[in-house]
């Protein structure tokens, strides 16, 4: 292995990164400008005001006790009362008859439904027993907080699937490059070899894949002020052993595609079972037994893993869990960087 | 093995899939030679240069440059293999390309040894100049420097002229024989018959064989014809 050859192949990676404006936006702007919009619009600790509407006749005396600081309550007639609710200006609808409360909601959103419906009953609760609900339920936080808000939460991940989904777009997409014009052949009849040519894309764009992920941390961190516990160093750390898996991948998957529209069909097959199964919309542990075993050979799985223990609970660089982590994250890297060689020896001997 | 030659290959054969690229081909390129490998499209050409870069290799038969394995003297850097289709990045300037490539090679005081192959083929005042933005025989011109950098024992050229305008050409032809002078081996390929009265040998090939090999007055005599490309129409229908 020569480091001067594999050098120049990073240095000339870089050069040509320099030049090109639309894969450098991709690279900075793109990031910032979708997280901008998940700030804007998971940002705020939820607001869980409920809209109510009674239906019928309700004593006065009730209507005045269900109306509380989450939950707005206005009353109308039955019919009016649905057609509030079918309009979507209403979350729920509430009858009284006989000493029962019938709860009628929306329902198609079954994340919102069972918001709703635990409000309501916990209002109506608090009217039977007439005592304040805060007195006796207290909540207190493991990790998090009262304002904790969903891009708090979902921060970590984000950072992770960026950083992973834009280098491995353009480290597949050059290397394809480098196969299909021909460039590639010409380098094989160099003194350079396969392994100082895979290292040497790896070094340019790592390079590139650290000053994204350094960027897309300091916005969220900074501009975003998304709350985080953990060492800034420690999540950094995480995101660069990702990022070089991304781009390892990203050479050994260009061997699959025979131009540069092949090459982007392979994104969604790569990004969406990681965006489905490595914890970002579900927790790993409710999965299938089947989709944890997918989830298991995920880099995206362990990457998320390690950030939201960081960023979340604080956990330190040296806790097992996110050693384990980084490890596995390391030895994805290599093995695609491996592949990658293995698949430059497919087509020239 | 002897001293004087620089490629000698053996019954090289070659296939893919179905295809029968080189059907044992035997030939031996002397040092200070300027051979011309003759043949259709197809007949295998690129094939066997592509062999002798390194970069295939031969189902059966075998071959030696400078008495060592293809990819031992790509790596020792005897061979510029130039490419039948300039391989450049084209969005770097004609002087980071050459950089690059001699970097890969590890040519030592880069900085004139790229002015020295840029003026060889005449583009010094474009050396800033983007790839994508030369013409297609500046780029040729290019490839052909980035060839040039490491001063290779032995030149693979791969249809080196092209849609190269007869001038430049002859520019070419005129600097392959002064390299050849300083003791350069040169192969180069063409199915262009006025161009191979240029080469000190010739071997005509066809479907991945040798059929006639010789200098071009040999081959025009052997064939009994008045030129070169009736003698090679003459050869290859014989039965090989
Ligand atoms: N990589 C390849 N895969 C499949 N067939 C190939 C490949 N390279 C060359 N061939 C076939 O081998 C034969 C010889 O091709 P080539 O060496 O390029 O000929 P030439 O350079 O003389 O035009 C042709 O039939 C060509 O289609
Ligand atoms: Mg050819």
């Amino acid at each position: 292995m020569s480091l001067h050859r594999a050098g120049a192949v990073a240095r000339r990676i870089v050069l040509q990164f320099r030049r090109d404006r639309r894969s450098l936006a991709l690279l900075f702007v793109a990031p910032m400008v979708v997280l901008t919009l998940v700030g804007v619009l998971w940002g705020s600790a939820a607001t869980n005001t409920v809209r109510v509407v009674a239906a019928g006749d309700v004593d006065p005396q009730v209507l005045e006790a269900l109306r509380g600081t989450e939950i707005q309550l206005s009353a109308l007639d039955r019919d009016a009362a649905l057609e509030e609710l079918r309009a979507g200006h209403a979350d729920a609808m509430i009858e009284i008859a006989d000493n029962a409360a019938t709860v009628t909601v929306e329902g198609s959103d079954p994340t919102r439904t069972a918001a709703i419906v635990g409000q309501v009953e916990g209002a109506l609760i608090h009217l039977i027993l007439d005592v304040p609900l805060t007195a006796f339920v207290k909540v207190s936080y493991l990790y998090g907080g009262p304002d904790y808000s969903l891009l708090d939460y979902l921060a970590p991940v984000l950072i992770a699937v960026f950083a992973f989904f834009f280098i491995f777009l353009l480290s597949t997409v050059s290397f394809l490059r480098e196969r299909t014009s021909g460039t590639l052949e010409r380098l094989l009849a160099t003194p350079l070899t396969r392994g100082e040519l895979v290292a040497g894309y790896m070094g340019g764009f790592a390079l590139f894949a650290l000053l994204q992920a350094l960027v897309i941390l300091a916005f969220t961190v900074f501009v975003l002020k998304v709350q985080y516990r953990g060492n800034l160093a420690t999540i950094f750390i995480v995101e660069a052993v990702l990022v070089i898996g991304a781009v390892s991948l990203g050479l050994a998957i260009s061997a699959f595609a025979r131009n540069e529209l092949q090459a982007v069909q392979f994104v969604p097959l790569v990004l969406l079972p990681q965006v489905f199964l490595s914890g970002f919309l579900v927790p790993v542990d409710q999965l299938s037994d089947v989709l944890r075993a997918i989830s298991a050979v995920l880099p995206l799985t362990y990457a998320n893993e390690a950030l939201r223990s960081v960023m979340v609970k604080g956990y330190a660089l040296t806790d097992p869990l996110i050693l384990r982590d980084i490890g596995i994250l390391a030895a994805f890297a290599l093995l695609m960087a491996v592949a990658a060689v293995l698949s430059i020896r497919r087509e020239v001997a | 093995m002897d001293v004087q030659v620089a490629v000698e290959a053996r019954d090289v054969r070659k296939r893919f899939g179905s295809v029968t690229a080189l059907d044992g081909l035997t030939l031996t390129v002397s040092r200070g030679e300027i051979y011309g490998l003759l043949g259709p499209n197809g007949s295998g050409k690129t094939t066997f240069i592509r062999t002798l870069a390194g970069l295939l290799r031969p189902d059966g038969g075998d071959v030696h440059i400078f008495g060592a394995l293809p990819r031992a003297a790509v790596s020792s850097g005897a061979v510029g293999y130039m490419t039948q289709a300039a391989a450049l990045y084209g969005e770097l300037s004609v002087d980071e390309n050459l950089r690059f490539f001699a970097a890969l090679e590890g040519v030592t005081d880069v900085g004139a040894h790229v002015e020295d192959a840029l003026r060889r083929v005449d583009l010094l005042d474009r050396r800033r100049s983007t790839v994508s933005t030369l013409s297609s025989g500046m780029r040729t011109r290019v490839s052909l420097a980035a060839t040039l950098l490491h001063q290779p024992r032995l030149l693979l050229l791969d249809e080196p002229t092209v849609g190269v305008d007869p001038a430049l050409r002859r520019e070419f032809w005129e600097h392959f024989r002064s390299l050849a002078a300083s003791g350069v081996t040169i192969l180069v390929s063409s199915h262009v018959m006025d161009e191979a009265s240029r080469c000190d040998r010739l071997g005509l090939i066809r479907a991945g064989r040798l059929l006639a090999e010789g200098t071009a007055r040999e081959l025009v005599a052997r064939a009994g014809t008045s030129d070169l490309e009736s003698a090679f129409l003459a050869l290859s229908a014989a039965p090989a």
